[in-house]
């Protein structure tokens, strides 16, 4: 286990996890001296009937005081600010965030406005201007996952100033993470594939990143040998309970490992091509991850060797010489996003080229990866990358991506 | 891993610091919890080895004003919690810093409860009212003399006995500065509770995915340095580690009912005054030979974690359980031949044979309710108590 | 009580004046950095009319700052940040943390990563000061130490990095 000259650590989120979590939220929101919370959900859960499984296991001790399903794909000011409105209007004291990333950043921006009784949410984006506790948050994430009901991030766009608000602080964190495998059970294909490389994706990245530490190395590690065992398996049968609880704790346990490890050049990358071409992120995530190994391995040999274990389990990694095993996780990655693609009946793309948008045109065009280079450039994920990448390095390896073909050796610059 | 049968809770609010100029943070971690003017608790032996002195320097150019009191004994009570209330309210602390082990984290939990309500606040929650205010800031900064319970939610005072996750602290600082070395004895007996938590962790029925890397983590810090630190004064790195491992295995054990053998530990040591380390380190091998005979996933696991990856992916599965006790045992006879008076059996230690029978009870509380068989507790104590290392 | 004392710390002079010399000499070469290197001039470029950025130390300085002027020339503003307009405040969280980046014991990359430093104000800004910071420390500092403070030694052409080189110094500490 390596020890790091200094590390930081927090993750005080309650996690319950089971196949009867939902139950214990009244329970919950008592300790915590809620009595009339407000769900916040979107549109697709409710469609998918995950809120009427939510009600319906606790109905009979709470009082709802208000359920708002109208989150957007991505986080909206104007939605932060009118739900706020909704939560003071029908006099709720506590939040309930069902759904995926969206629906928890837009849970984290509302709680922002009640708690601090704020007029413009601006004024407290960065990091540091949130300084005490906000309103009970309960997190009940539907996806396995982006391991947002861990992390202290929240980000709300501003589109009509064409901004994007990041806030980040011990504050923002749920009180209270609900993990329970009937959330996901109706996860498509796709989805569960593309959210399931997210939590790779995370446990990966903190794992081989500036900012690893035990305690996010001892939760990537468990995290990265749940998703090892159970994703391909649950894209195949949706309907594996064991797998799915599996899943939501491997997505947690990610979002733990990178919530305080930050994470590099595969999210860098990653928020730039979400950001210019709209692609989700956990597509670009699984697109992009052999490449963050690839890039970062003359680095980081060691510790990617390391990631055999879980990933293969124990006679792969004993049949491997130390000097093979970083090739082999390598080919790991590559081959669950083939086995993916497969199970998925061909929806879970492997590289940016094969990419589709919702009216099944390409979504990624070639001509616009000069411009996914010179987003990235932006990013502060790049800082907890282990090796330096400049415009031309982001360019060349968002082409190796496009194509989906392994990085150069030779062009990586040392 | 484990596949939990209902629904399982995690909790570990601690944030974490650890490594070089930790200590420096506090200002700034201080005013994240809009606290400005802490107090140090610590014992009269640390003060004696220059810890003012660092706490000083940590918070030099910091414009705080820091109140230090260097008394706090080995078993304090509630007679210093209400001499320390008057001091913190007396002069406008908002903050506790406990600077050392099992003593001093209990005199700060207690104290902690006091000034955030009233000192009757302590007696209400020693006997069962669960404690509904939120409380004051309160940092740890650890030693390599723990007791094993000090980022838990348990306390003990005198013959109060708190537990509440409230009195969790909120913040750990673990700074080479302020893990001196000590005696041979005591590391080992701190790296033996820890590791006997995490052990019990990776066999208990209740765990699951997170005290399974917590107690992962301990097992592994553990195995990887406490030789090296008990042969090698100036081994801070690994001293590091075993408190980073202290912490992991008490999160670990936190949330999960106490097994046996810690049980067992704690019980036996209020009889022959020894570190309740050393004498699980006894217990431990003959608690796991019974294990071992279970089926189950974890006994597997167990290898991982006391092995490592390498080992265990190395070693054909028939044998895994037998080399997790086999290992155990190597760790064993190695620190009882590097550390002086090391017991060699509990017999060692005075217990007499008739007392046997009353520690199985103390055992049988253990753990999840009857999942210790009274049998299987009195097998290992007269094996513990027969065998001599 | 014998047990118990107060202790207000004192400050640590010596300290402070190294980390102040420091930022002094960093914030003028940046401002003669941003005069003859084409990557730094860029940086600068890209960024807001007239921004301004902070560096110090928590909870009261040492700080340097250096912001564009209205002809968009990069200039050091001295060390007092009160009356200025500040769009990026990085701040060190105390003094051993400032030590240790200015002693290149950790880099610029490693002290973020050790969450040394708070950044107050958008992040895309704070991506290219730190990508100045590296430029002026591989201009200011010989090739050994200058590859412990940076996460990749650029390689640029020795003759070109000598004479910036000693433009820079030249414009941090005589003005030139």
């Amino acid at each position: 286990m390596d020890l790091p000259g200094y590390y930081e650590y927090c993750c005080g989120v309650k996690i319950i996890a089971g196949h009867d979590a939902l139950e214990r939220i009244p329970g919950i929101l008592q300790d915590l001296h809620a009595r009339r919370p407000m769900i916040v959900t979107d549109k697709g859960v409710a469609g998918a009937g995950l809120v009427d499984i939510v009600l319906g296991a606790v109905k009979d001790q709470l009082t709802i005081g208000a359920v708002a399903d109208d989150v957007p794909p991505d986080s909206d000011l104007r939605v932060v600010n009118r739900l706020a409105a909704l939560y003071r209007e029908q006099d709720c004291d506590a939040l309930i965030a069902v759904g995926g990333g969206s629906v928890m950043d837009t849970a984290k921006g509302i709680n922002i406005v009640v708690s601090e009784r704020a007029d413009d949410l601006m004024k407290f984006s960065g990091a540091g201007a949130l300084k005490r506790p906000l309103k009970p948050l309960v997190a009940v994430p539907t996806t396995a996952g982006t391991g947002s009901e861990v992390t202290l991030v929240a980000v709300v766009k501003d589109h009509e100033r064409h901004l994007k608000m990041a806030f980040v602080s011990y504050f923002l964190l749920p009180d209270v993470s609900i993990l329970d495998s009937r959330m996901t059970l109706s996860l498509p294909a796709a989805i569960t594939a593309a959210t399931g490389m997210d939590a790779l994706t995370h446990a990966v990245e903190a794992y081989y990143g500036l900012s690893k530490n035990p305690l996010s190395d001892a939760t990537a590690l468990a995290a990265i040998r749940l998703i090892s065992r159970n994703l391909v398996k649950v894209t195949r049968n949706p309907s594996d309970c064991e797998a799915r609880l599996a899943m939501a704790n491997a997505a947690t346990l990610a979002g733990m490992a990178f919530s305080n490890s930050m994470v590099g050049m595969v999210h860098t990358l990653g928020h730039a091509t979400g950001s210019v071409c709209g692609v989700p992120h956990g597509v670009c995530m699984a697109i992009l991850l052999p490449y963050g190994l690839e890039y970062n391995r003359h680095k980081r040999e060691a510790v990617m060797g390391e990631l055999l274990f879980p990933m293969g389990g124990s006679d792969v990694f004993a049949g491997t010489t130390k000097e093979q095993r970083t090739d082999r996780v390598i080919a790991y990655v590559r081959q669950m996003n083939q086995d993916l693609h497969d199970a998925s009946g061909g929806r879970h793309a492997r590289f940016f080229k094969e990419v589709l948008d919702r009216e099944g045109k390409p979504a990624v065009p070639r001509e616009r990866l000069p411009d996914i280079a010179r987003t990235a450039l932006g990013d502060g994920s790049i800082f907890y990358n282990p090796e330096e990448l400049d415009y031309d390095d982001f360019l060349m390896v968002l082409e190796a991506a496009w194509e989906g073909v392994a990085l150069d050796p030779g062009r990586i610059r040392k | 891993m484990s596949k939990p049968q209902r629904a399982y809770a995690f909790y570990s609010p601690t944030k974490v610091l650890s490594g070089n100029k930790a200590l420096e943070n506090l200002p700034v971690e201080l005013d994240g919890m809009n606290a400005v003017k802490p107090l140090i608790l610590t014992t009269p032996g640390l003060s004696a080895r220059g810890m003012e002195k660092v706490m000083a320097s940590a918070f030099g150019d910091s414009n705080l004003t820091i109140g230090v009191f260097a008394g706090v004994p080995p078993q304090p009570d509630l007679r210093l919690i209400r001499e320390l209330y008057g001091l913190y309210r007396d002069n406008g602390y908002d903050a506790i810093i406990a600077l050392g082990g099992g003593p001093v984290l209990d005199t700060a939990k207690g104290l902690n409860i006091a000034v955030s309500g009233r000192p009757e606040d302590l007696d209400s929650l020693a006997s069962g009212n669960p404690l509904t205010k939120k409380l004051r800031p309160l940092a740890a900064i650890l030693t390599l003399d723990l007791s094993g319970c000090e980022m838990t939610r348990y306390a003990s005072l005198g013959p109060l006995s708190l537990t509440s996750p409230a009195l969790i602290p909120d913040l750990m600082i673990i700074d080479p500065r302020t893990v001196p070395e000590e005696e041979r004895k005591t590391v080992a007996a701190t790296a033996l509770m820890s590791m006997t938590q995490a052990v019990e962790a990776c066999l208990h029925p209740a765990r699951n995915p997170l005290t399974d890397a917590y107690a992962y983590g301990a097992a592994r810090f553990i195995m990887e340095n406490i030789l090296n630190v008990l042969r090698n004064h100036s081994d801070r790195k690994g001293r590091l580690a075993l408190a980073n491992a202290a912490f992991l295995a008490q999160t670990s054990f936190d949330n999960l009912a106490p097994g046996m053998v810690y049980e067992l530990g704690i019980a036996i040591s209020r009889s022959c005054h020894t570190k309740p380390g050393l004498i699980m380190g006894l217990l431990l091998p003959h608690f796991l030979l019974l294990e071992m005979r279970k089926e189950t996933t974890a006994r597997k696991d167990l290898y991982l974690f006391v092995g490592g990856p390498e080992a265990f992916a190395g070693t054909m599965a028939e044998a895994i359980s037998r080399k997790a006790v086999d290992r155990i045992v190597e760790i064993l006879l190695e620190l009882q031949s590097l550390v002086t008076d090391f017991p060699r059996s509990i017999r060692d230690l005075g217990i007499k044979k008739e007392d046997l029978e009353g520690l199985v009870a103390q055992g049988s509380v253990a753990g999840v309710r009857g999942e210790y068989d009274p049998r299987d507790i009195r097998n290992i104590l007269e094996k513990a108590w027969e065998t001599r290392f | 009580m014998n047990n118990f004392r107060e202790i207000t710390p004192g400050n640590k002079p010596l300290k402070r004046a190294y980390v102040a010399l420091m930022l002094w000499f960093v914030g003028r070469a940046i401002e003669a950095a941003a005069r003859v290197d084409g990557a730094v001039k860029a940086e600068f470029g890209g960024l807001p009319p007239e921004f301004t950025f902070s560096l110090g130390v928590m909870p009261q300085g040492p700080t340097m700052i250096v912001g564009k002027d209205a002809q968009g020339l990069v200039r050091y503003r001295g060390w007092n940040p009160e009356g200025q307009k500040i769009d990026l405040k990085m701040k060190i969280k105390n003094l051993e943390g400032a030590i240790l980046m200015f002693t290149f014991q950790e880099s610029t990359a490693v002290a973020t990563a050790r969450n040394r430093l708070i950044v107050d104000g958008e992040v895309p800004a704070a991506c290219a000061i730190v990508r100045v910071l590296d430029i002026v420390e591989v201009y200011l500092l010989p090739k050994l130490i200058a590859k412990l403070a940076v996460k990749r030694y650029p390689d640029w052409p020795f003759g070109e990095k000598i004479l910036n080189r000693i433009r820079i110094y030249a414009g941090a500490v005589l003005g030139l």
